[in-house]
């Protein structure tokens, strides 16, 4: 008996040492804002300017509007899975079409069926737009 | 911070008369972590419906039905006979443990308001359903249809995002800077009911060192996510049910189910979980399985409507059963992965060594430790059923599952241990 009691306050202990949250516990007394800088660049990376793009994007159109996306990366797992849900976040009641999928299958259809095309720091394929806004190293171009 | 400040508040005030006419003696800890609980689960069904019925969500509309719902609870809180004071309805002595809990939580607090929501699955899916459902004034389903947007998850039930949408909703428009503060007060609600619970059948000292241990559990670090609501939802609802076996309890039967279906209502696992208890309850209180059935009424209308807009399911689309098939031959493999990717693989050693040190606890936990059960063993045929490559699956959600079902068992296992290191049996509320 004496021995499972030892054996019980030994584990209890020892879980509670194992679960102690001593980050949280610190945080209310550090510098943050190192914390605060890497969550701030956390989703967009090296693409800083990309969202600013976006918002643009989102302020040039209207709800409805059909928009695809064309990135620097035209891979899905190389960034364009990136570019595309990061577009649809910031171009929400707008139709933002992919013109890659998660297969890597490529949809020039959509390229065709959108009404604008927004393009960042990539090149469209040649043709007639016109433009509508420019802004963060990108441009919203209409066919 | 503030438009986010006072939704939580509202959801506070609006999910008092549901708690109290659930449970007409609820006080103190408990009564505030139930009445956000619910606040939260109310201001879901208030803006399904209204979508339901195609009324705009305004501020005026969400208010106006909001204010309805919270009336009718409130009537039927006066319905229900106050339980007269006894040992059950004692209020939780507080000890000096609890300042490292809430010191723990205002870390938490802090970390979770440091930036706008980082989380990729934060606007990849339960932000940009909110945001996509402010534009829309209402649950748009065209969204949730198309094929370009499998990704969202469609079939998920919409707790979280509609949550998100009645902040911006009070702010004007959308912001993901201050919605961190609802992870917060999910988890400090989870907390708040692990405390009363504790206190009610443990002295102050073990009551204090299981919040303790919850808390990082229940401040998930996955913040705007699903995880942390479900933790808290899920976590709560088993412990209440294990309550009300126990201690035959009729007013935790009632919080239960209802945060049963508000589980089901943050995540596909929530509704996992009203299988896996409902299964429990097969082996361990049959009669009582009928209790259940506010879980499945408030969870049924999302299922319908799910059916309804034929919202696809990724783990059940493609040859399923084929796939399960030819990944059997390869369960060691995957067991392999699991037991390497394990999160805090300590911690859980632990809590086994727990159960083994006092075998006589396993029948009164038995409840607890079959719903772990069942539920693990839905995660782990998901991992033979998935369309994704299970290694990708594994690393990218594994310690996310296994801290889900983490809340109840390590409750029960610090009791029982704490009761067990104290020596003679301690006097239970019943």
């Amino acid at each position: 008996m004496l021995f499972r009691r030892i054996a019980s306050l030994a584990t209890l202990l020892a879980i509670v040492a194992l679960r102690l949250d001593t980050q949280m516990m610190q945080l209310p007394f550090i510098d943050r804002r190192p914390i605060a800088e890497a969550f701030d660049n956390y989703a967009d990376g090296d693409w800083k300017q990309y969202p600013r793009f976006l918002q643009r994007v989102r302020d040039c159109t209207r709800p409805g509007d059909s928009i695809a996306i064309v990135a620097p990366a035209m891979k899905w797992d190389d960034g364009y899975s990136y570019a595309y849900y990061r577009g649809s976040y910031y171009l929400t009641g707008r139709e933002v079409l992919p013109l890659v999928t998660a297969d890597d299958r490529l949809h020039p259809d959509n390229f065709y069926r959108a009404r604008y095309i927004a393009t960042w720091r990539a090149k469209v394929p040649p043709g007639r737009y016109r433009v509508i806004c420019q802004a963060e190293g990108g441009a919203l171009l209409q066919r | 911070m503030t438009a986010a400040l006072i939704a939580a508040l509202s959801l506070l005030v609006l999910g008092l008369p549901v708690a109290l006419a659930l449970d007409r003696r609820a006080a103190g800890p408990l009564l505030l972590g139930t009445a956000f609980l619910y606040g939260s689960g109310l201001i879901f069904l208030v803006l399904m419906l209204l979508s339901i019925v195609h009324v705009r969500w305004t501020v005026v509309t969400v208010t106006i039905v909001g204010l309805l719902g919270c009336s009718v609870a409130w009537l039927l809180s006066r319905l229900t006979p106050r339980q007269p004071s006894n040992q059950a309805t004692q209020q939780p002595r507080f000890h000096w443990l609890d300042l490292a809990t809430l010191v723990t939580m205002a870390g938490y607090a802090l970390y979770a308001t440091i930036a706008p929501l980082w989380e990729w699955d934060f606007w990849a899916i339960w932000g940009m359903k909110a945001r996509v459902f402010l534009d829309a004034g209402g649950i748009d389903w065209r969204f949730l249809e198309s094929r370009w947007n499998s990704y969202v998850h469609p079939d998920y039930p919409l707790l979280v995002p509609l949550n998100f949408d009645f902040v911006a909703l009070l702010q004007g428009g959308w912001s993901d800077r201050w919605l961190g503060i609802f992870s917060v007060a999910w988890a400090v609600a989870l907390l708040l009911i692990v405390r009363d619970l504790a206190g009610r059948e443990a002295s102050p000292i073990p009551a204090a060192l299981a919040t303790l241990v919850i808390a990082p559990i229940a401040a998930s670090r996955f913040i705007g996510i699903a995880e942390g609501p479900l933790i808290a939802f899920g976590g709560a609802a088993v412990l209440f049910l294990r309550r009300a076996m126990l201690f035959d309890d009729r007013a935790a039967w009632r919080h239960g189910a209802v945060l049963l279906g508000l589980a089901a209502s943050v995540k596909n696992e929530g509704i996992a979980l009203i299988v896996s208890v409902a299964i429990a309850m097969l082996f361990v209180r049959r009669r009582d399985l009928v209790r259940l059935w506010p879980a499945v009424a408030i969870i049924a209308p999302w299922m319908i409507l799910r059916v309804t807009h034929d919202l696809p399911t990724d783990i059940a689309s493609g040859p399923i059963f084929g796939r399960v098939l030819v990944r059997v031959p390869h369960a060691g493999e995957i067991a392999g992965i699991l037991t390497r990717t394990l999160f805090h693989p300590f911690f859980w050693a632990a809590l086994l060594l727990g159960f083994l040190i006092v075998p006589a606890a396993r029948r009164r936990e038995l409840f607890v430790l079959l719903v772990t059960a069942i539920q693990l063993s839905f995660y782990l045929a998901t991992y033979f059923a998935t369309p994704n490559d299970p290694r990708w699956h594994i690393a990218t959600s594994w310690s996310r599952l296994t801290e889900q079902l983490a809340v109840p068992i390590t409750f029960v296992v610090v009791l029982m241990l704490a009761r067990t290191a104290a020596g003679p049996p301690e006097t239970e509320a019943s």
